[in-house]
């Protein structure tokens, strides 16, 4: 059971992935063609640089000047004994008309010598190129055995693709079948980036290459290359957001790819996008998109069609299965002839007519815009108990009225207006409908914003004893400006609809109106460095420090008291030593406290601790003798 | 009450004279003289204020470790106690005493400022 849930869960997610099928993101414009076409004409001084640019220059289609002078260039270059010099002289001469290139016995003997398993891929490239450019017979067989050979060994993107571009110069006859197999293995290379992007790490030029070698052995043997529609859009995407390029390698790689995509005869990929902004009104009511292949050239055998066209904001669908008409070579379609409402819609269309096209289902937003009028503009003066009946009074489009209102706090200033679309009738609601009162004596300005009702019709009401805190009490005359505005009206407008002069209760607004100083410099800050503590005053710290070593006075008077005395001091070295030891530390401490640090003090003590403590140890040995002798 | 007071006070002081041996007097004057200066220090803090406390209180630590050295080398000197400090003898607690100093000392000076 749960099985065909899974299996019914798989075709649902195959079939949603196929209806976002990608569309190409970058392609070829024309300028990209154009400034792709300068590279490959700049000036040639060799032989390989000739060939980059007359060949490159053919695929792309465009016209290749002075084919005598180009002819006599690679005559001249051309070395009869390097198999690169009569590949790229042979290629050239084959892409302008009227050029032969001299071929002796001794050339072809080179060039069938290089298609061995023991020539690398390149040389094998050129070498069968060159043969074939030139007319001279060559062994498919045995060439499609070197290739094989070659690729087992030479296992790189680059070969694999140059062993493609060969294949596809042999005769039909031959057998490809490892080789086709190739395609397949390198797609199976490429990086899928984001699900946009579809190229090999090795770079640009690779996968241009790939596309190039790939198209032409399809072509040749017509049997479709292995490449999903969504591979080719990748791959397109890769190729072409590249838009300067480096070396006439490069950019001979991009044409190559580019020449392959538009004419081969499997995929072609459609690139549809609109002419200018996508935006239809009753002033221009066609909507016209370009249809081209990824050169930029238009396709000649197209129908475009809109599938289905539906809006936006309410879902409903407006159009359903209408066909574009080509038009100088711009697909058009009258979109206002279905009167639609204005706001934006989503196209999507389908491009048919051959069965290579890929990426033929586009989906685009279209907008619709109007011109909008403001009617039954009503402004009155309400008194807050009602008791006083409204005097309306009614404003048309553009002009300002004549007389100024007057409102204090006990009433309340009105105004209600429809906004219409001018040429269907249809009652709008733009993004944008705010009132704006501006003081002209000091320059402010308060913006109200208003607001719809469920019959369209808009409201604003300013109630001067609650708002009084917007226009900081401020009595004066204000002028009234109407602001509408959104993204699908041509004619945004701004009208000085009337003055009204507002009178608050307190006059508790301040005497210079202060602009809101937001970005003027703020008062310096100064910094307090830390004040040191109080200190008491030096009598008394003197004072003190006499008390403090005042009880040592006590104690010698104490010991004298007690008759201690130093008359058992023997006068052996090691007391002494010990004695000079002892006070050399309390020195130590002391040039501690004023000089040194915890490092050098702990050094020196080591030192004469040391000292010390085996003389104070000898000394006090001795002592307990004396002692114990004593006794 | 008071009587009684002064007559343990007077009675503890003759004992104190008699039976004490000099060498104990003299470490006890040594005593007396620390615990006067630690008492000073404190009271200059207290009446003029903490203002270089790491001194304060590194002359305070210096002045309560003196007199713990000195309380230490008073019992390990005095001869009634012999019996608990077999091992160590005056000398050596002397020696000690010395050691002990000098590290009081060193973190003392360190704390100074």
């Amino acid at each position: 059971m749960d099985r065909c849930g899974l299996f019914g869960l798989f075709i649902l997610s195959l079939a949603l992935s196929g209806a976002q099928a990608v569309t190409p993101a970058h392609h070829l414009s024309l300028s990209d063609v154009a400034r792709l076409q300068n590279l490959l004409s700049q000036q040639f001084t060799d032989l390989e640089s000739a060939y980059y640019s007359v060949v490159g220059l053919k695929k792309l289609g465009a016209v290749i000047y002075d084919h005598k002078e180009v002819c006599q260039f690679l005559k001249s270059q051309l070395d009869p004994t390097s198999v690169d010099s009569l590949f790229f002289a042979a290629e050239a001469s084959q892409a302008i008309s009227g050029c032969e290139i001299p071929v002796s016995n001794e050339t072809r003997d080179i060039l069938l010598a290089a298609v061995s398993e023991d020539s690398t891929m390149t040389q094998i490239h050129r070498a069968v190129s060159a043969l074939s450019s030139l007319g001279l017979p060559l062994a498919s067989q045995e060439v499609v055995g070197a290739l094989t050979a070659r690729i087992n060994k030479e296992d790189n993107v680059m070969a694999i693709t140059l062993a493609l571009q060969t294949a596809a110069r042999l005769s039909q006859q031959a057998e490809f079948g490892g080789i086709l197999e190739e395609i397949e293995d390198l797609t199976a290379r490429l990086d899928d980036l984001g699900g946009i992007y579809l190229q090999f790490e090795e770079g640009l030029e690779a996968t241009a290459m790939f596309v190039t070698a790939a198209y032409s052995l399809s072509d040749h043997v017509d049997i479709e290359p292995p490449l999903k529609e969504d591979q080719v859009i990748q791959l397109v995407n890769s190729i072409f957001s590249k838009k300067s390029w480096d070396s006439l390698a490069e950019a001979f790689s991009v044409a190559s790819a580019a020449a392959a995509l538009s004419n081969n005869h499997f995929h072609v990929p459609v690139v549809v996008s609109a002419q200018g902004p996508a935006t239809v009104s009753h002033s221009q009511p066609t909507l016209q998109l370009l249809v081209t292949d990824v050169m930029s050239q238009p396709l000649a055998s197209a129908n475009v069609l809109v599938e289905s066209a539906y809006a936006v904001a309410s879902k409903s669908i407006i159009l359903s299965q209408a066909p574009f008409t080509l038009n100088d070579g711009v697909f058009e379609l009258n979109f206002m002839s279905s009167q639609p409402a204005s706001g934006y819609y989503q196209f999507t269309v389908a491009v048919t007519g051959d069965n290579r096209l890929v990426a033929n289902h586009v989906e685009l937003k279209v907008k619709v815009s109007t011109e909008v009028a403001v009617t039954n503009m009503d402004l009155s003066v309400v008194d807050k108990d009602q008791s006083i009946g409204t005097k309306t009074t009614r404003v048309d489009y553009p002009s300002k009225a004549k007389s100024s209102f007057t409102a204090d706090s006990h009433q309340n200033f009105a105004m209600s207006f429809q906004l219409v679309d001018v040429n269907t009738g249809v009652e709008l609601s733009p993004h944008q409908t705010f009132v704006r009162l501006h003081n002209q004596k000091t320059g402010q300005e308060v913006v109200f914003v208003a607001e719809p009702d469920n019959k369209n019709l808009y409201k604003f009401e300013l109630d001067t004893a609650e708002r009084k805190s917007e226009f900081d009490s401020i009595s004066g005359t204000y002028s009234l400006y109407l602001i509408v505005g959104d993204a699908t009206l041509e004619n945004p407008i701004l009208w000085n609809v009337a003055d009204v002069v507002l009178k608050f209760v307190d006059e508790d607004a301040p005497a210079t109106i202060q602009a809101k100083t937001l970005y003027v410099p703020k008062p310096e800050i100064q910094h307090l460095f830390r004040e040191p503590e109080k200190k008491p005053p030096t009598v008394v710290s003197n004072a003190f420090t006499a008390l403090v070593l005042s009880p040592f006075l006590l104690l010698l008077i104490l010991w004298f008291k007690l008759g201690a005395n130093i008359s058992n001091f023997s006068f052996s070295p090691s007391s002494i030593l010990f004695h000079v030891g002892h006070a050399a530390m309390l020195g130590l401490m002391y040039v501690y406290w004023t000089h040194l640090n915890m490092f050098q003090t702990l050094k020196y003590l080591t030192i004469i601790g040391g000292v010390t403590f085996l003389a104070g140890n000898r000394m006090l040995a001795q002592k307990a003798v004396k002692r114990t002798e004593k006794k | 009450m008071s009587n009684s007071v002064i007559s343990v006070i007077s009675r503890f002081l003759e004992e104190y004279t008699t039976t004490t041996p000099n060498k104990l007097k003299v470490v006890d004057a040594y005593l007396l003289y620390i615990l006067l200066t630690g008492a000073l220090q404190f009271l200059y803090c207290l009446l003029v204020g903490t203002f270089p406390f790491n001194s304060f209180l590194s002359g305070f630590i210096a002045c309560v470790g003196s007199f713990i050295l000195g309380v230490c080398l008073r019992i390990q000197i005095n001869p009634q106690n012999k019996g608990e400090f077999l091992s160590v003898s005056p000398e050596r607690a002397f020696a000690d005493f010395l050691f002990a100093h000098t590290v009081l000392h060193l973190v003392v000076m360190n704390f100074i400022g």
